[in-house]
């Protein structure tokens, strides 16, 4: 039976009336727009569908929506609102500024196909939240033992995105390059 | 637009440059095909806000008033940097920045050329042309505006200077409507049963003629790491993906698949509809389907629907486990291709003193994309079909669809979107969701969206076959090669049947099954030798579904020929006791290869012996190393894999440690963008060498989820070195997709110079690793 449900979605409430077993995913992508997480396995496997939840990982595919009201919800597309709170940008600052794992992803060039990008990028920012300056065998470890399955990429993408989280790190850090 | 068509035409070179009227703003010129082609009509176009001149072909570049320019091809980004390179191309040969120049991808009804999205060479060569005519005639019109003649033009960033003046490109075409129409041979894909697949032909329209183009010496912008277009977007959320697509009124469907590959339909179950109330049933022959206006309803009322449906039995495959078996049980007449000198090297392994041979294989494997097949079909009722889509051919696509609808091609437009690489399965425009979406589009009478689900597309959608390779060499008396043989028999690779078409019994043109010999042969010292290519059905290609339909793979063919020929080279340099890389150098005077093996050689540190290492070990606990190598020549590309992987004979486990890939493939276009389909691409070919293999019973496909189709995971990656040699002088080569196919071979051998044991199937598991050792 369809329910009105409150959700926080990229910081803002978004109201939708949906059954409550929806998977947040088709919640996200097909009620708020929200196109960036993405359907693989449908079965919690690959991680392209991943999003924050109060900053940790989940997978959204199998995630009933009634579970997650009251929580923190992000996006790709809110990593710039999420990276503006942080460093307490100016709002035309934070118009223009990119999440730094963002930003990193495109100056890497790491998207080949891109489909599984968004759940990459998704679990660096939660690595980068806890660990500033993680080695290659922390990161290859943070995508691979640490969230609910390995994250997997077929285009093999793999070193691309050890470089980017480094990049990215690194500019979280505030150092120059 | 205001005024009339100027009739002057002006030559350049064998292309047209005309004035087709003057415009009250803007203006530009349009660069286009020399040869009518029917287009949308007249209606669908002006519906399109791209296209300015409706009953135009669209325009392959356009040069606009406000010095940027729109380049259309229907060649897309599957991942390996069209986007970036395709403007660094042009950009090149019009002597304006990269960045001014807009690619619109793969839309058949404002793309002008079709073709092959892995057709790097020739859709390159294309486009290069295109540009390069385009600048002589942008040259011309520079010369009559500024009285100056060509000569003393030049060109930097879109300005041209001469004779102490100057103007821009968008000045010279300000307030006008110009065309150039340069020539091209070739026609765009139609439907032909008696087709190589079941089409005219794939290549699309190729442009003709001799412009000049500039030299390498004189490159700024090829050469450079000018960065990829399509992933800003993609990085933030904004890109409009092919599973992103809502229309009105759209309908999410789910199919029900056959309980096996060879069922047919007994009886579809039925919707709850106190349930379900807005679910429906579409069934036409075996293609069963469940659609509502909500994904999640279409989800759990299709497994409702699948729980209460029956099927036929069959059973018809023969276990993947017996896969070779079956190959090598099929009646082989002759070979699909041949290459090399027959009588030669029949008789040199006749009189041979030395004869070695070996059999090499491999079971099936598969594309096993992220993202699971999706598409959206608009049948409307006027006949006018439109499909979106993330095939890499979409007029080859185009003109199955017509072909599935029984509709002429101008009918259908497909709309080119991103999704999930697909990693060759699409190349025929075939294996994909479409068929699916345009059936029950016209069942239900609303536009149709298709998603498949893993397990679906893990067993449903097409398959790299199995293969089984017999390799004989004759040596002489120290160790050199003299005459080698080689015979691959698979099951064909270029079923272009759409699964939504078969299961419905609608019309599906079919390709002619056969092999053909991919290696390009590195030894030229090696004088006598014959490839043969056998082909066969598809396994269980007589039953309704079409049994594993085969489709190519990244680097299709070289893949698995080249880890036969290579794996048999160690195994020749084993016998003469020689160093693998001293030993291929001393069967070659290609310089290409020579210079490309030091190089790598001397990255990856190679100690100089022979294989196997003499501390080599077949049993206890603790690792071993070793390295091997192989190499491959693809498309003007030269490659060396190094792989230096560890062992623990007591468990089979093979550990890659340090991937060294090396590529020559002429003029490196983008550095950094090479680096990255290197490094990928050898992350894909240790998936392959270590972990895949699709498995099924007798009756239907059983590895269809990421636990039992294991690919590699970012843990499981070495460091990979990547060495890269570009040169002036030998044109361009397809350096993007062929990394993978060098692991497979170098990664055996490293585990024969560590253990002294010689691997001559895929993959190396710890299960079969462990069972040659203890042999």
């Amino acid at each position: 039976m369809a329910t009105e449900l409150t959700l926080s979605v990229n910081g803002a409430k978004q109201t939708v009336t949906v059954d409550p077993d929806t998977p947040l995913l088709f919640v996200l992508r097909n009620e708020l727009k929200l196109t960036g997480p993405k359907m693989g396995c449908g079965m919690a496997q690959c991680g392209a569908c991943a999003v924050l939840l109060d900053g940790k990982e989940i997978r959204t595919c199998i995630t009933p929506v009634s579970g997650v009201a009251g929580k923190q919800i992000t996006t790709i597309e809110g990593l710039p609102a999420l990276w503006a709170q942080e460093k307490s940008l100016s709002a035309s600052d934070s118009e223009t500024t990119l999440h730094p794992v963002q930003q990193a992803w495109i100056d890497e060039q790491v998207p080949q196909c891109g489909y599984c990008q968004s759940g990459m990028m998704i679990t660096a920012v939660q690595l980068l939240s806890k660990n500033p300056n993680p080695s290659v065998d922390q990161i290859k470890d943070a995508f691979t033992n640490t969230p609910p399955s390995p994250h997997l990429c077929r285009c093999g993408t793999y070193a691309a995105i050890i470089d980017a989280v480094q990049r990215a790190a690194q500019a979280m850090r505030g150092e120059a390059r | 637009m205001i005024g009339k068509t100027d009739e002057r035409e002006t030559s350049v070179l064998g292309a047209t440059i005309s004035r087709r009227g003057f415009v009250k703003t803007g203006g530009a010129l349009f660069v286009s095909l020399a040869l009518p082609l029917r287009f949308a009509t007249r209606a669908e176009a002006a519906e399109n806000p791209t296209s300015i001149d409706p009953t135009s072909p669209a325009s392959w570049l356009e040069i606009r008033s406000d010095n940027t320019i729109v380049a259309r091809t229907g060649r897309t980004e599957t991942g390996v940097g069209i986007t970036g390179y395709y403007p660094q191309t042009i950009a090149e040969e019009l002597n304006v920045r990269p960045e001014t120049i807009t690619l619109i991808m793969g839309d058949t009804d404002r793309t002008p050329d079709g073709g092959y999205s892995a057709g790097f060479l020739s859709g390159m060569t294309n486009v290069r042309k295109v540009a390069a005519y385009t600048y002589q005639a942008l040259l011309g019109l520079a010369s009559t505006q500024l009285g100056v003649p060509v000569s003393s033009l030049s060109v930097t960033d879109g300005i041209v200077t001469g004779g102490g003046k100057k103007i821009t490109y968008g000045e010279l075409v300000q307030g006008q409507h110009l065309e150039l129409k340069i020539p091209v041979e070739g026609t765009l894909p139609k439907p032909d049963p008696a087709g190589e697949v079941g089409m005219t032909s794939l290549d699309g329209v190729t442009v003709t003629g001799n412009p000049p183009m500039k030299a390498p010496k004189d490159f700024k912008v090829i050469g450079t790491s000018f960065p990829a277009g399509h992933i800003p977007d993609k990085v933030t959320g904004k890109t409009r993906w092919s599973c992103d697509v809502v229309l009105p009124g759209m309908l999410h469907a789910r199919m029900v698949r056959p309980a096996t590959l060879g069922s047919t339909l007994v009886s579809a179950g039925t919707i709850d509809k106190k349930q379900f109330p807005t679910a429906e049933v579409l069934r036409k022959a075996n293609l069963l389907a469940v659609v509502s206006p909500n994904e999640w309803e279409a989800v759990q009322a299709a497994q409702s629907v699948a729980d209460t449906t029956k099927w036929t039995d069959w059973s018809g495959l023969p276990g993947s486990e017996n896969v070779t078996k079956a190959i090598r049980a099929h009646k082989w007449v002759r070979p699909s291709e041949s290459k090399g000198k027959a009588a030669e090297t029949e008789a040199a392994l006749q009189s041979a003193t030395k004869k070695i041979s070996a059999t090499y294989e491999q079971g099936y494997v598969r594309h096993a994309p992220i993202g699971p097949f999706v598409a959206v079909a608009d049948v409307k009722s006027d006949g006018i079909v439109t499909v979106w889509t993330h095939s890499a051919q979409s007029q080859g696509l185009r003109a199955r669809i017509a072909y599935v609808l029984g509709i002429p091609v101008e009918k259908v437009v497909v709309r080119w979107m991103d999704h999930s690489g697909q990693y060759g399965r699409t190349t025929f425009g075939g294996d994909g969701a479409e068929a699916d979406a345009a059936v029950l589009s016209q069942l239900a009478g609303k536009p149709v969206r298709v998603q498949w689900t893993l397990p679906e597309d893990l067993a449903w959608s097409s398959v790299s076959p199995a293969w089984v390779s017999d390799m004989t060499a004759a040596l002489d008396a120290k160790g050199q090669i003299v005459a080698l043989h080689s015979a691959q028999y698979a099951p064909h690779m270029e079923d272009p049947r759409p699964l939504g078409a078969l299961l419905a019994g609608m019309p599906c043109a079919a390709s002619k099954p056969g092999g053909w010999v991919a290696t390009e042969w590195p030894y030229d010292k090696i004088v006598n030798r014959l490839e043969d290519a056998y082909g066969m059905p598809n396994l269980a290609g007589d039953s309704a579904n079409g049994g594993l339909r085969g489709n190519i793979m990244r680097t299709p063919g070289q893949r698995q020929q080249n880890f036969a020929l290579e794996g048999f080279i160690n195994e020749a340099a084993a016998a003469a006791g020689a160093d693998p890389i001293e030993y291929r150098l001393a069967h070659t005077t290609d310089q290409r290869v020579i210079n490309l093996l030091r190089a790598a050689a001397e990255a990856a540190n190679w100690e100089t012996r022979p294989s196997p290492h003499g501390r080599a070990l077949r049993s206890g606990t603790a690792p071993i190393t070793g390295r091997g190598v192989c190499i491959m020549v693809r498309s003007n590309a030269y490659w060396v894999g190094i792989a230096e992987a560890s062992v623990v004979p007591s468990t089979g486990v093979l550990k890659v440690t340090k991937f060294t890939v090396g590529c020559e493939p002429g003029k490196i276009i983008n550095p950094r963008q090479l680096d990255r389909c290197m490094k990928s691409g050898v992350v894909m070919g240790l998936s392959e060498a270590l972990k895949e293999e699709v498995t099924f019973d007798k009756s239907k496909v059983t590895s269809t989820n990421w636990n039992s189709y294991k690919i590699l995971t970012m843990g499981e990656m070495p460091e990979i070195k990547v060495v890269q040699i570009s040169r002036d002088d030998k044109g361009f080569g397809g350096g993007s997709e062929a990394a993978n196919a060098l692991v497979p071979p170098a990664l055996a051998a490293a585990l024969f110079d560590a253990t002294g044991v010689r691997a001559r199937r895929l993959p190396l598991t710890p299960t079969y690793v462990s069972s040659l050792l203890k042999a």
